[in-house]
């Protein structure tokens, strides 16, 4: 008999993913094997004051679309979003009430708000335009020749894109994904000097979103934010003034960073592999959708979210008791054998594909659509217009155990 | 084959509209989804499985 050694564990230190190994998509592999065949409920315990205290990790596939559509018993609304102890649309914690930390009624009120402005119908709407930034991204990256992928290409498509759909002003872009970024970044200080520029960042976006809110009011436009300050049949608003700020705040993280992040970490894994690089090649006229949905897989832009459960019970011989933190690690689950075939294996053509990325339960990601086409577009202008993308240098990760930002990605690309 | 989706519970995710686009679909304007074809063939059950999996909030029925 054999018997399975320990890794040490780390699956919740920055330094874990921004050493990462590019050869596992950055990714601590052999750490989640060990958690999903082992331990598939967890007891992690953190020692430092910006994290929670303690959390119980699930990290098999199946388990995580368990805790994700079970609201009832795993709830979104009693406090904390990830293992941080402040996060801006936490309203137990000081924070703005988003669509991610409601459930029940409220939540299904503001996300039919929202989802109107993000489903699949509204999005193919956005396809011409999204074809004209994908155009301007990629002259630029021709231009230069050689350059940081993750800024030239990973930054600029969702910012204009998310631009256009959340309908913030050409010329405030720039200084709105800005702020994004501090805070998406706290524990970087090549992103974030200190923790007082993630406060001050947040400050700025709350403010400025009541601005856009009242810009708004006055110039509606086919936009999110228009739908967010509507008013209903009783000409009553939709959402309260904090929701505003919340939902703001929520679709500016969740929409700019992972959309730049899934980019970066898939066109990293196609240098890498030839094998995928020329199956790109050959579809690049029209990508199938089974190559984003890959990316978006061995992304895993957020490694984890966090739930809290509503009564006492058990999970595999753990005794879990109501108001324990349960941790989703979406990262582990992407890599699950009993979910997929080959999991640590790229595969662009890959059709049973349950990954959880996105979630998979009421609070799913309410951009998905307007993700995948956006990188649909980018790779197919980015493959048609050039002959040869290679690396220019090594991959570095952002420093961080939540979101998986790629900080440098350097590339050369020669022109058709 | 019968598909209902139970229009208490749809949040129009999109994720039926992605997996059988034939027989799901949301408009601009459309509150909850809207069944294109709610007694479909037989070949089209592998996509209407699918959805059904897909569904963040399992809004969707197949009868038969």
């Amino acid at each position: 008999m054999t018997t399975t050694t320990a890794p040490e564990l780390r699956i919740f230190d920055y330094d874990t993913y921004a050493e990462g190994d590019p050869a596992t998509f950055g990714l601590p592999l052999e750490q989640y094997r060990y958690l999903r065949d082992e331990e598939p409920c967890f007891q992690q315990e953190f020692d430092d004051p910006m994290l929670i205290d303690k959390a119980w990790v699930v990290s098999r596939n199946e388990d995580i679309w368990e805790v994700d559509r079970n609201t009832e018993l795993y709830a979104a609304d009693r406090g904390y979003v990830n293992i941080w102890q402040v996060v801006p649309i936490d309203p137990k914690n000081g924070g703005m009430p988003a669509m991610l930390t409601t459930d029940g009624e409220r939540h299904r009120a503001q996300r039919q708000v929202l989802a109107k402005g993000f489903t699949p119908g509204f999005v193919r709407k956005l396809e011409g335009k999204f074809r004209q930034y994908a155009k301007d991204v990629v002259d630029d990256a021709l231009d230069k020749g050689t350059f940081n992928f993750v800024h030239t290409i990973a930054h600029n498509m969702p910012m204009e894109a998310l631009g256009d759909v959340l309908g913030v002003p050409p010329e405030d872009r720039v200084k709105f994904f800005g702020w994004v970024d501090k805070f998406a970044a706290p524990f970087d200080t090549r992103i974030t000097a200190s923790f007082d520029e993630v406060m001050e960042a947040i400050g700025n976006l709350m403010v400025y979103s009541e601005e856009l809110a009242e810009l708004k009011r006055r110039e509606p436009g086919d936009d999110v934010m228009t739908r967010l300050v509507a008013s209903g049949e009783g000409g009553e608003p939709l959402m309260s003034p904090e929701e505003i700020m919340g939902n703001v705040a929520l679709l500016a993280s969740g929409a700019a960073e992972s959309t730049r992040t899934a980019m970066s970490h898939g066109m990293h894994e196609l240098m890498r592999n030839e094998k995928a690089m020329a199956w790109m090649r050959e579809h690049q006229d029209n990508l199938p959708p089974t190559v984003i949905q890959e990316m978006v897989r061995i992304a895993s832009p957020f490694t984890h979210l966090v739930r809290t459960a509503t009564r006492d019970h058990e999970l595999h011989g753990k005794q879990i008791k109501e108001g324990d933190i349960v941790a989703m690690l979406f990262a582990a689950g992407n890599f699950d054998e009993r979910a997929f075939d080959r999991p640590e294996e790229f595969q662009p053509d890959r059709i049973e594909n349950p990954h959880v990325s996105f979630g998979r339960g009421p609070h799913k990601c309410l951009g998905q659509h307007v993700a995948a086409l956006e990188m649909k577009i980018l790779f197919e202008e980015l493959f048609q217009r050039t002959s040869s993308i290679e690396p220019a240098g090594p991959i570095s990760y952002v420093r961080d155990a939540y979101s998986r930002g790629v900080y440098e990605l350097p590339v050369t690309v020669t022109p058709r | 084959m019968k598909i209902t989706v139970d229009t208490d519970l749809c949040e129009v995710h999109g994720d039926c509209v992605v997996a059988a686009p034939d027989i799901f679909d949301i408009g601009e304007d459309d509150d909850v989804v809207q069944i294109l074809n709610a007694e479909p063939g037989e070949e089209y059950r592998a996509a209407i499985v699918q959805a059904t999996k897909m569904c963040p909030v399992a809004a969707i029925k197949i009868e038969g």
